[in-house]
């Protein structure tokens, strides 16, 4: 059975990875500009709520929200030219919404764009495929149609998917995602 | 008379200096002509998506100014970027929105609300430091040394008639990924 994963296991995971990231841009030369490790990159998505009610407190990560999605993929690209680490956050009917600046961004712009998509009214006793509601049933399917691997986190175990994807996503140069199964605790 | 949009960027190229821009729709084939460098990257694929290219470079790098060639039908596909923009406050991006009324690389249909759509305001409303109408290019030319130091956001509007060409009349020119990753080169070796 699936469970919830708590905020803290998240940041800290995402913390981790963007270390790594900045590490591999220095290997790269590229020189860090700022004192954060990455952005997060948000459109708040009521799944990942105490993910984001976290990062309120939190300086080593700097959230910007966007409006929308399509600007968040657009706002990650321009970062990715800079040189920047960032993880977008969004829903998955933000998924849905962007699907244009996904295919123009990160597929035709090779621009490695990792997301954390959250699948909100997901039933904890059902694979998403085979939810009721629309929205959960078709983000993988629709991530498969696109060829954007994906990863569900399932459980705490499975933050170790967030580094894995975002590393998967740099080495592609293309997008990558990590859903989140459950509502975040 | 509606100034031309490549003399406008014709005036923009001269004083740029180092900036990197971000030109999308009918500003693509000129400024790929008039700065033919890779210090560029143009909003292909993705209309509306101007705006939050230029933030996310200007964030990235503080250090470089970003100018941002935007369209008016262009903008009205992601409005809410000015929001975005103005929270995210990059003091060296300047917006240079290129108000034609008219969706061009289509036949040039009007623009939902045509030309009366008065997005100085709006974007004043949203949160920028400043912004302002610019009508013809001699003016244009005499505030752009002030208007590429100033504290940004800042948005300009320029009154312009149509380009003379349009990516669909003029298809060249570098792709959009090949772009993206001369940039970055341009970027994270500086």
């Amino acid at each position: 059975m699936p469970e919830s994963i708590p905020a803290p296991l998240i940041i800290d995971t995402l913390k981790d990875t963007f270390r790594e990231a900045r590490a591999a841009l220095a290997a790269e030369g590229v020189r860090t500009r700022h004192e954060h490790l990455g952005w997060i990159l948000s459109v708040p998505d009521t799944h990942q709520k105490t993910v984001l009610a976290a990062l309120d407190k939190e300086r080593a990560l700097r959230v910007l929200t966007c409006s929308t999605e399509d600007e968040a993929n657009a706002i990650a690209a321009g970062l990715w030219m800079g040189g920047e680490p960032f993880a977008l956050m969004i829903q998955h009917a933000g998924l849905y919404a962007s699907v244009n600046t996904l295919r123009g961004v990160a597929m035709d712009g090779r621009v490695p764009i990792f997301y954390m998509i959250g699948l909100l009214q997901r039933e904890r006793d059902k694979e998403p495929r085979e939810s009721r509601h629309s929205m959960v049933r078709y983000c993988e399917p629709l991530l498969d149609l696109f060829g954007v691997p994906h990863a569900r986190l399932e459980g705490p175990d499975d933050v170790r998917f967030i580094p894995e994807y975002y590393r998967l996503a740099q080495k592609r140069r293309g997008p990558a995602a990590v859903l989140v199964g459950l509502e975040t605790a | 008379m509606a100034m031309k949009p490549e003399d406008a960027l014709r005036a923009i190229a001269r004083e740029r200096g180092d900036a990197v821009c971000v030109p999308t729709m009918t500003t693509g084939p000129a400024w790929r002509t008039i700065a033919p460098d890779d210090l560029s990257v143009g909003c292909v694929g993705f209309m509306g998506g101007a705006s939050s290219l230029g933030l996310g470079l200007a964030l990235a790098r503080p250090d470089r100014r970003v100018l941002v060639f935007d369209g008016d039908g262009s903008l009205l596909m992601q409005l809410g970027s000015l929001a975005t923009v103005a929270g995210a406050a990059p003091r060296n991006l300047v917006h240079f929105l290129f108000k034609n009324g008219v969706y061009h690389t289509s036949g040039a249909q009007e623009i939902p609300g045509g030309g009366g759509v008065d997005f100085v305001q709006m974007a004043r409303g949203a949160g920028y430091r400043a912004a302002y109408t610019i009508a013809d290019v001699g003016e244009l030319e005499r505030r752009l040394p002030s208007l590429l130091r100033e504290e940004g956001p800042i948005l300009v509007e320029l009154h312009t008639g149509l380009a003379d060409k349009t990516p669909m009349t003029d298809r060249g020119g570098v792709p959009f990924p090949e772009q993206v990753e001369r940039l970055r080169g341009r970027l994270i070796a500086s």
